[in-house]
């Protein structure tokens, strides 16, 4: 894996539309493919899908790399978030229930699903800004209530719909809902208690 | 009402970066942050505090077809520098005329005939009688394997295979790749380039999809064969 520095110059050079496009966004794919394929096949779960949902995604970071935005700090969280996109999409028009498949895993151990699916210790390039985030992340994905980390894990690891996580925690949609706009809430209120401690 | 001055604008940001804000939702909100600076703003204050950075674990090598489908629907070719133009092919023409009239001095004194580029059978993998043969080759700089199944093995929805080296030292087995078929081609991870030797042996497991979960083997070897080069 490059790092962000690295991954937005591609970017930025994949957006010029000119020569040596192409194997800037060549280079953008041998990179990253790798993980957003894994990322796809979290939410699809059947490989041929995933790959589709892959070629899709790319497809659409080549036509919409003149709107990333320079200044973002996370280059990496742009590419993600077009390819889950497209996998929640793909996997809604499939028009399959896919509750039933999860293995219970995370019911049991979800902090151990947490280190699993997220890498928390420090990148190589990460700068110390970037590394504090991360354990505030994790800090306090740890104090949430069960019920609200486990909501918000299943929901980004599988792109659940509010109405999938109702079915497969068994608890009314509206419990489900208030569940992850809490989780949301006390995970920002957290992080930014934590952000203004060291102010 | 423009969503940046909407009372839920957080809850959007929040709801959007996990993935739970869908069809026309979402798309109200994309078009906000093309068109509303404050929206784009406070998606990148939640990007500060939501950035879970996935673990290299999930990653799965893709297809060798995705790549070139991908050029060949983007017509790529029209963005590559051409080739009498790259610094890369002439400093690559030099070494390979000065590489090419040393080695036709060597070949014409020391070899009768020059030696292919194939890749080289290393293993033949074998399992229980409903499971299919597989040979595993490298590739002549020992950078790339190459799997090639007898009959086609395609993994479930739920399951990926994982192709193990067991190291000839009797050491942990080291995981290759994550694969959604036995037929497969993926550049060996660097730090066991040259450990693919006689004595070690390469291993596949049925494991969850994307990968074992721990890094070790969970789940059943279904295959295995010793290296021998």
């Amino acid at each position: 894996m490059l790092n962000d520095q690295d991954i937005k110059k591609l970017l930025l050079r994949t957006a010029a539309r000119d020569e040596g496009s192409a194997e800037a966004f060549e280079s953008l794919y041998k990179t990253c493919a790798p993980l957003l394929l894994g990322v796809a096949q979290r939410i699809v779960g059947r490989r041929e899908l995933a790959e589709e949902v892959l070629h899709d995604g790319f497809a659409k970071i080549w036509r919409a790399a003149e709107s990333f935005d320079p200044l973002s700090a996370h280059p990496v969280a742009w590419l993600v978030t077009i390819v889950r996109n497209r996998a929640i999409d793909v996997q809604a028009s499939q028009n399959v229930s896919r509750v039933g498949s999860y293995h219970d895993a995370l019911d049991n151990d979800p902090d151990g699903a947490l280190d699993r699916l997220f890498d928390w210790g420090p990148a190589a390039d990460e700068g110390e800004d970037r590394r504090r985030a991360a354990q505030w992340l994790r800090d306090c994905l740890a104090e949430l209530q069960a019920v609200e980390r486990q909501s918000l894990v299943l929901a980004y690891e599988h792109g659940l719909s509010h109405g999938e996580l109702a079915a497969h925690l068994r608890k009314p949609l509206g419990t489900v809902k208030t569940w992850i706009r809490r989780g949301m809430v006390n995970l920002r209120e957290c992080v930014e208690a934590c952000m203004g401690a060291v102010r | 009402m423009k969503i940046e001055n909407h009372p839920r604008l957080d809850a959007l940001c929040g709801e959007y970066l996990l993935g739970t804000l869908r069809g026309a939702a979402r798309r109200r909100f994309e078009r906000a942050l093309r068109e509303e600076p404050l929206t784009s703003l406070r998606l990148r204050y939640w990007e500060r505090i939501f950035v879970p950075r996935y673990s290299q674990m999930i990653e799965m090598q893709p297809s060798a077809a995705g790549w070139k489908r991908l050029e060949r629907d983007l017509d790529l070719a029209r963005y590559r520098i051409p080739w009498h133009r790259r610094a890369a092919f002439w400093r690559g023409w030099a070494a390979a005329a000065t590489a090419a009239l040393v080695l036709g001095v060597v070949l014409q004194i020391s070899l009768p005939a020059y030696k292919t580029s194939e890749p080289v059978a290393v293993a033949q993998l074998t399992g229980q009688a409903d499971v299919s043969r597989v040979t595993a080759l490298l590739s002549p700089d020992g950078r790339t394997l190459e799997l090639r199944a007898a009959r086609a093995v395609v993994a479930g929805p739920a399951q990926s295979y994982e192709l193990w080296l067991l190291p000839a030292e009797g050491t942990a087995p080291v995981s290759l790749a994550v694969l959604g078929s036995l037929d497969a081609r993926f550049a060996l991870p660097p730090a066991q380039v040259g450990r693919l030797r006689s004595g070690a042996k390469l291993a596949v497991s049925v494991e969850p999809a994307g990968g074992s979960p721990t890094g070790k083997p969970t789940g059943p070897v279904i295959l295995i064969g010793p290296i021998d080069t």
